[in-house]
């Protein structure tokens, strides 16, 4: 069976991938979700992406859900069974969406709310919860980003690793997603950061 | 990646947002007319179609000052044969409801969609109406898509059926319909020309009470019509078999069949797209069994058409919804809550997944930007204000200074909508002898309504000080052009209106401009405006001027102009703490050591940390005269 073939058997056997996407506004969760429900669909999937908009935008924190081969569109608590978090905090706040056990792959970055006063939680600690209550992959994905000159791909990196995990096997490829990334962009960047993870 | 690019494309299949898809969807319905608010979580169904107008040269497309106007121009249009739509968020609808409920009694020419976008759970809002309701009080014909999959169809039916009843359709979705994103089949574009025509018939279309008695009549012999006729909207669908009915409206239709199909139970399930009014086939249908479960977002607007048709037709079926107690009356709908319903009704068990219970997070709200004018501007107000010793109560607004509520600026004590910060302005400092009154309001939504309270707070002698904060666009929800701006929605140069002409010609005596990214000279102009209104007792008004830092980047991209960061001398930085406590820029972090650090992938290098810094730390790479152009006149387009 070609890899197609055995992408698109997660729809028919009516099989469900429930992720979960957190982290803090502007860190291209939204670009995140979009690739993935392009590639998700490309292999013959059906998916439905829940966004935040609007006032969440601003710095604030944000979650978006992403369901393939489901109907409804938000992922109730509990029943995630993967995260991909941009963020530490933000991690942690959303990991109530999870299955115990569930696989989180996150940056390995902290973004402290910009609160006076405000005392945050430490990585240590973060990381701790993380991999005591699910399987955990952290990526720097933030550094290399900025080491490759463009902060913005960093959620591309981050990708390019839960897939190298498989993460999104049954479902769909990595080629797939480059083929998306092609489409939307052509080759570049956003190509090299899907293969540097 | 262009957003809106699907939106144009050649028939087949294509990953979009929900509003994108209903604006293809009405773009193969031949819609020739859009006029809008911009607001969450609307705003995108407009800003696809002026895509469209962009690639295609159709359909016209408008930003309205406000969503009464909205309403307005389209139903003029809609009156003189177009097809048109108004697009606004649930609470604008509130200020559309005079022409909305007008236009159920005329009717149209051509077609008439207006588009509700409600926000259960208000993500973006100050509250979750659920505005089918104003289909069962204006007697509009309601539609609302069975889940994002059914936008495009939605959008195209509602338009069609408007133009077949000639009469106004309202298109009611939610937040997971505007805001999701799924796959859809891409039908041709309908392109019809403009051959708008107008014969005189006041009977027809005037509302004079004569003329109105009589489109009263008609309205409700249309109602009644509607009724026998509703079940066959195409997108209304009726499923399965078994002993419990499920009547799931709306984006309800998801939650239900998803339900049922994980619990592995076999039920009647009733997938209504159009909830007002309740078609009277389904209603019957539904009486002949003795369990319904009613799942619905937002309020029981179905639930309680069916309650009160069950008991005309003497039927004894038991209803499960929002008025007993069945689901929750607040909030969006959740699987795992429709899962437990269906179980207890069918009397099956069930558990739901077990959730961990994280460590609690601090909170993370949305913040004023890193560069944005406002900061600066409150950071000036707040020292304007300890200087002339005054204890102000700042009645609040709607946009991105809202989030002037936050410290350390707290510069929001009351919010209410569009347009209150004046309104409510001028009860506030009536009612306030010893307390000055600061309303803050922003240039789109001073344009929106904050003009008509201006001039009564001039005309009521109100001692009232108004900023208006103006960044030259509509940035909370996105960056729409607005009267103030000098273009149109869809970029091209239109005339532009200046607030100062406005103010001045509203009968305020005292206007003073400033650069809200200099704080002496934001501070002393709003010294020199307040002390006029504590010694005159009459408004005055502050101009606080300085482009939203995110065009000016976007700006700054397309003509290749360097954005210069700050890094911070250590020699000089004594770890006193203002930069980041009293001004709070995202971009300034605090050191172990207390001393100040400038995050480079935040810093948009705005220059205000380096007025704020009694001791000089704050110093740019290199000074660009450009960008700091840009930062004071950078507009979209």
């Amino acid at each position: 069976m070609g890899a197609l073939a055995q992408n698109r058997q997660a729809g028919v056997r009516g099989l469900k991938l429930e992720v979960v996407i957190a982290g803090v506004g502007g860190q291209g969760l939204i670009t995140l979700a979009d690739l993935i429900a392009k590639s998700a669909r490309r292999a013959g999937n059906d998916v439905v992406v829940a966004e935040t908009h609007g006032l969440s935008q601003r710095g604030g924190s944000v979650v978006v859900y992403v369901r393939i081969n489901g109907s409804a569109p938000l992922v109730s608590e509990g029943r995630g069974d993967l995260m991909l978090a941009m963020e530490l905090i933000e991690a942690v706040r959303y990991s109530k969406f999870l299955k115990p056990g569930a696989r989180v792959v996150a940056n390995d970055y902290l973004v402290p709310p910009p609160l006076p006063g405000l005392e945050p939680p430490k990585r240590e600690e973060l990381v701790e919860f993380l991999n005591k209550n699910f399987s955990l992959e952290l990526v720097d994905a933030t550094k290399r980003a900025l080491d490759m000159g463009d902060v913005r791909v960093a959620n591309v990196i981050l990708l390019g690793r839960a897939l190298k995990v498989g993460a999104f096997d049954g479902f769909f490829s990595a080629e797939d997603v480059e083929e998306v990334i092609r489409e939307a962009w052509g080759p570049g960047r956003n190509l090299e950061a899907l293969r540097a993870a | 990646m262009p957003r809106y690019r699907e939106v144009v494309r050649e028939p087949g299949e294509a990953v979009m947002l929900g509003n994108a898809a209903i604006a293809r969807g009405f773009l193969e319905a031949g819609l020739q007319f859009a006029a809008s608010y911009p607001g969450t979580p609307s705003t995108e169904i407009t800003e696809a179609l002026a895509y469209a107008y962009k690639t295609l040269g159709w359909p016209v497309v408008q930003w309205s000052v406000n969503e009464k106007v909205a309403l307005e121009s389209a139903l003029g249009a809609a009156i003189a044969g177009l097809r048109s739509f108004a697009g606004m968020k649930h609470v604008g609808l509130n200020v559309a409801s005079d022409p909305f409920f007008s236009s159920a009694y005329l009717g149209v020419e051509g077609a008439l969609v207006v588009v509700s976008a409600d926000d259960p759970w208000m993500w973006s809002s100050q509250n979750e109406q659920d505005n089918r309701w104003y289909g069962v009080h204006a007697y509009v014909f309601t539609v609302e898509p069975k889940g994002v999959q059914d936008a495009k169809e939605a959008a195209c039916h509602a338009l069609e059926w408007s133009a077949m009843l000639k009469r106004p359709v309202l298109l009611r979705i939610t937040t997971r319909i505007a805001h999701s994103r799924t796959s859809f089949k891409l039908g041709p574009l309908k392109r019809i020309p403009i051959e708008g025509r107008f014969e005189k018939n006041p009977q027809r279309w005037t509302l004079i009470p004569e003329f109105a008695r009589r489109h009263r009549l008609e309205l409700l012999r249309y109602w009644e019509e509607l009724k026998a006729k509703a079940h066959q909207f195409p997108l209304n669908v009726v499923e399965g078999e078994g002993d419990v009915a499920v009547l799931a409206s709306g984006i309800g239709y998801r939650y239900a069949k998803e339900a049922l199909e994980e619990l592995g139970l076999e039920a009647k399930v009733f997938g209504l797209s159009t909830p007002v009014p309740l078609p009277d086939k389904f209603a019957e249908e539904l009486s002949q069994f003795e369990k319904v479960v009613v799942v619905e977002e937002g309020e029981p607007v179905v639930e309680l058409q069916l309650r009160a048709a069950l008991q005309e037709l003497g039927s004894k079926a038991k209803v499960f919804g929002k008025t007993d107690g069945s689901v929750r009356l607040y909030g969006e709908l959740d699987l795992e809550d429709v899962k437990e319903l269906l179980a207890k009704v069918f009397g099956v068990e069930y558990g739901r997944p077990k959730a961990l219970e994280p460590p609690k997070m601090p909170p993370r709200p949305p913040v004023l930007c890193p560069g944005c004018p406002y900061r600066s501007y409150f950071y000036a107000l707040k020292r304007a204000v300890n200087r002339l010793r005054v204890e102000p109560v700042y009645s609040g607004d709607i946009g991105c200074y809202s989030l002037g509520i936050n410290k350390p600026f707290e510069v929001q004590d009351i919010i209410i909508d569009m347009g209150a910060s004046i309104g409510a302005g001028i009860g506030l400092s009536k009612a306030l002898k010893d307390r000055v009154v600061i309303s803050i309001i922003g240039d789109s939504t001073f344009f929106h309504s904050g003009m008509t309270a201006l001039a009564d707070a001039v005309y009521n002698r109100a001692p009232l000080l108004v900023i208006v904060l103006d960044n030259f666009t509509t940035a909370m929800t996105g960056h729409q052009p607005h009267p103030g701006i000098g273009v149109d929605a869809a970029m091209r140069p239109a005339p532009r209106i200046e607030i100062e002409s406005v103010v001045r010609g509203l009968g305020v005596e005292k206007v003073v401009t400033v650069d809200a990214f200099n704080i002496l000279e934001s501070q002393r102009g709003t010294e020199e405006a307040l002390r006029y209104v504590l010694e005159n007792k009459k408004p005055a008004v502050v101009i606080a001027r300085g482009a939203c830092a995110l065009v000016a980047l976007a700006q700054a991209r397309k003509r290749k102009v360097e954005v210069p960061k700050y890094y911070v001398d250590e020699s000089k930085c004594t770890a006193c703490g203002i930069c980041y406590t009293a001004f709070n820029c995202p971009a300034i972090l605090k050191r172990e050591d207390g001393k100040a650090w400038i995050d480079p992938a935040l810093c948009v290098g705005c220059a205000q940390c380096e007025q704020i810094c009694p001791f000089g730390a704050f110093v740019p790479e290199k000074r660009v005269k450009e960008w700091e152009r840009l930062l004071r006149t950078a507009r979209p387009g």
